[in-house]
């Protein structure tokens, strides 16, 4: 449901400041965990998965038209760190087409890129205990119920100070200065948990499928080798 | 999403003053719209930007029609978040413009500029495996689209995709996301190997990109424009 960009001017300054902030500092922190990384290796990795992602975006699932991102298959074969790094080249791609903003960059790389730490992370948890199909589409429901939570919240907080984005009361077109979380949060919770289900049958069919042609692509020990340079 | 591929055609294959114009002096342009978006808190100046940047489009022989469809994909957003302010048309016109406006003009910079040039510039700005890593999606994208499309029409042939059936298509696109996933990573490591063999260290060798010309007024003189707008019609 993240896939959802937010568009250049439409949150408030403050917010989307802040998401750059962060975004940098988390990608700096990604950048200093894969110092050491296999560059042969791990650039094409990161590129063909961004690569994929992309055009997974591009595919459009009838009868519900719904788009799906991948950004927990990203992060379950690429690690936290590279998932994030992905998350932020499909974000610049996608914003250099113009299907996103240039300024919440930052927010959009922070909600897609918490999708891949989240998912590798629950993916582990899980994979033990459950199938890889059935680890890879719980943590695909439980990333994207936590996301689309931090959408809502970007949303509520970019709603405590709704004349920073427009002159309201001037053109009346605020009801008593009162703004609806509530609403976004019922319209994007209620779509986006069939997208939910959508992501995880997906994800989770991926994921089986890699694991039984390619498991090497699985291996997370690839991700921390040396490259000796 | 975009057509991706065909983005690239128009970027490649056109002549016009926009094209001519530099990347710097492009994205100077995009940024000062960018800010015309941000500062904007009436419709009606960037209803008119938009209009003036209809106009350079298409008198610079851009696809401007296209790239208006494509521009108002960022309107969904927009009305969702009006929507949940519970304002009037002229909040919803507000948001609307708001996002469309600077879709618009990333897409001009896009559309008349090659990528190879704007990762040229990033290369300059951004960290090595970044900058890599940029350059390899882009690579890597054009080869997967075109596995799509073929990957597309061998499971329309063979009955794969039932508009219905939302079971049976999630199985067949997982399929193939799956098999384009293992292709796309066999095939970038190949091109990655023979790129540093070739003495590829993660910067491009497109030159004079960061260079001013006599064809920036064009960029430069609508992006001031449609910043002027926003600010002096308030």
């Amino acid at each position: 449901m993240t896939h959802m960009h937010i568009p250049d001017g439409i949150l408030p300054v403050s917010l989307w400041v802040l998401g750059l902030i962060v975004m940098v500092f988390a990608a700096g922190f990604c950048l200093f965990r894969l110092r050491g990384m296999d560059r042969v290796k791990k650039i094409p990795l990161l590129g063909a998965v961004s690569a994929v992602m992309l055009v997974a975006m591009s595919l459009e699932i009838l009868p519900l038209a719904y788009h799906i991102n991948l950004s927990v298959v990203a992060g379950i074969l690429l690690g936290p760190a590279l998932g994030f790094l992905a998350a932020l080249i499909a974000n610049l791609m996608l914003a250099l087409m113009g299907h996103g903003g240039i300024t919440v960059i930052g927010l959009n790389t922070l909600l897609l890129g918490s999708e891949a730490v989240l998912g590798h992370t629950l993916f582990h948890l899980f994979k033990n205990r459950i199938s890889v199909f059935w680890s890879a589409a719980t943590a695909t429901v439980l990333t994207l119920f936590m996301t689309t939570l931090a959408l809502i919240s970007i949303v509520a907080v970019s709603h405590i100070r709704p004349e920073l984005i427009s002159h309201g009361d001037e053109h009346g077109f605020l009801h008593n200065g009162q703004v609806s979380v509530r609403t976004f949060a019922i319209m994007v919770i209620s779509l986006g948990s069939i997208g939910w289900t959508i992501e995880a049958a997906i994800t989770g069919a991926v994921v089986r499928f890699i694991s039984q042609v390619k498991p090497d692509l699985l291996d997370h020990a690839l991700h921390r080798e040396r490259d000796g340079r | 999403m975009i057509d991706v591929a065909r983005i690239d055609l128009w970027a490649a294959g056109g002549f016009g003053p926009f094209h001519r114009a530099s990347v710097p002096a492009k994205i100077i342009f995009l940024l000062f719209v960018v800010s015309s978006a941000i500062i904007s808190r009436n419709p009606y100046p960037l209803m008119t930007g938009y209009g003036v940047l209809l106009a350079v489009a298409a008198a610079s022989g851009l696809p401007w029609f296209r790239v208006m469809g494509l521009s108002w994909y960022a309107a969904l957003f927009a009305i969702l978040y009006a929507i949940s302010f519970h304002g009037g048309w002229w909040l919803v016109a507000l948001f609307i413009v708001k996002a469309i406006t600077p879709s618009f003009a990333v897409l001009m910079l896009i559309v008349s500029t090659p990528y190879p040039r704007i990762f040229s510039l990033f290369s300059a700005l951004l960290p090595e495996v970044l900058a890599a890593g940029l350059f390899m999606t882009y690579r890597t994208l054009f080869i997967l689209l075109d596995m799509m499309d073929n990957f597309a029409a061998a499971i329309r042939l063979r009955g794969g995709f039932s508009p219905g059936s939302l079971y049976k298509n999630s199985a067949n696109i997982s399929k193939g996301i799956g098999m384009l996933l293992v292709r796309a990573v066999e095939r970038a490591s190949s091109l990655y190997a023979v790129m540093v063999v070739r003495g590829y260290s993660g910067s491009m060798a497109e030159q004079g990109t960061a260079r001013f010309k006599r064809e920036d007024w064009l960029p430069l003189g609508t992006g001031t424009a449609v910043l002027m707008l926003v600010i002096v019609w308030k």
